[in-house]
């Protein structure tokens, strides 16, 4: 049976997010941009060995980078996000990280 | 190039191999060189703190100004003061971890016999990194972010572009055959 959204659920929801934001949970996120240089096959290649993604995951985040000019590639703390960004640089993909809450 | 073309091709495990003519390797050569050099440190002795040199914190903190090498170290943050702060800490071993890349496909150039080269996994990755960076360099260039395919393709004969695009071209085509050896790898 559908469960009919309550008032209270959506309080719940809205406790879990003020929380999140008071104890410093927010996942940040790595975001790699779409470059005209960069071939289709060598994102996908970098994506699997950075991340260890299977190609299918892979192929799917770089398509989407190509066709929307971005897609987050990986999420967590801003320190291992820092992390994640600096080894995509090393491999010339053009990658940044920011807060997850805010608008890509 | 070479007339018979074949890049890199998976040599058993861990193991991909290419054979280049002389005149390819000593492109490759010069371009690796030319990586190397390009990320050479920035020279600022009177401003360096030598002990913060030694374990990679730079007083750089601004973007490079030349646009070949803002496209090698991009900013890591839209926010301009995050971005400085990251950069500060991080642009110096970034450098030096693309000159490594480039530096091992020099080692691995230098040491062919007969124009063939082999590489291990990591090798393999080294040289993906460093023919990456050497593409960038060659993209910023030819502006391939505002000049299609078919504008860099009619080129003039006389147009000093025309033999860099001939270069860029080449070596998407080495990336991406050994990219197709590891991938069969992986598979």
């Amino acid at each position: 049976m559908p469960k009919v959204k309550s008032k209270n659920d959506v309080n719940e929801k809205l406790d879990e997010e003020l929380k999140a934001i008071f104890s410093g949970d927010i996942p940040w996120v790595t975001i790699v941009w779409d470059d005209p240089v960069n071939l289709m096959t060598y994102v996908t290649y970098v994506l699997m060995e950075l991340f260890g993604y299977n190609k299918e995951k892979a192929h799917e985040l770089m398509m989407k980078v190509h066709t929307e000019g971005k897609a987050v590639v990986s999420t967590g703390s801003r320190e291992e996000m820092e992390h994640d960004v600096a080894r995509l640089h090393e491999y010339g993909l053009w990658a940044t990280l920011q807060r997850g809450d805010q608008a890509l | 190039m070479s007339e018979v073309q074949h890049g890199f091709f998976r040599h058993g495990d861990n193991s991909y191999l290419a054979n280049f003519t002389e005149a390819e390797r000593e492109v490759l050569l010069n371009l690796a060189e030319q990586i190397i050099e390009l990320l050479a440190e920035r020279v600022d002795h009177h401003n360096e703190d030598p002990l913060a040199a030694m374990v990679g914190i730079t007083v750089h903190d601004t973007p490079p100004e030349d646009e070949v090498l803002l496209r090698l170290l991009p900013n890591a943050y839209a926010d301009q003061v995050d971005a400085s702060e990251f950069r500060r800490y991080t642009e110096s071993t970034l450098r030096q971890k693309k000159q490594a890349h480039a530096m091992a496909m020099r080692m691995h150039l230098k040491a062919a016999v007969d124009g063939v080269v082999e590489l291990d996994h990591d090798g393999a990755n080294a040289w993906l990194g460093a023919m990456n960076d050497v593409r960038l360099a060659l993209g910023v260039r030819l502006r391939v972010d505002t000049n299609t395919q078919q504008d860099l393709e009619l080129l003039a004969p006389d147009d000093p572009m025309r033999g860099v695009y001939a270069v860029y071209s080449w070596l998407g085509w080495l990336q991406e055959s050994l990219i197709d050896a590891l991938m069969d790898e992986s598979q």
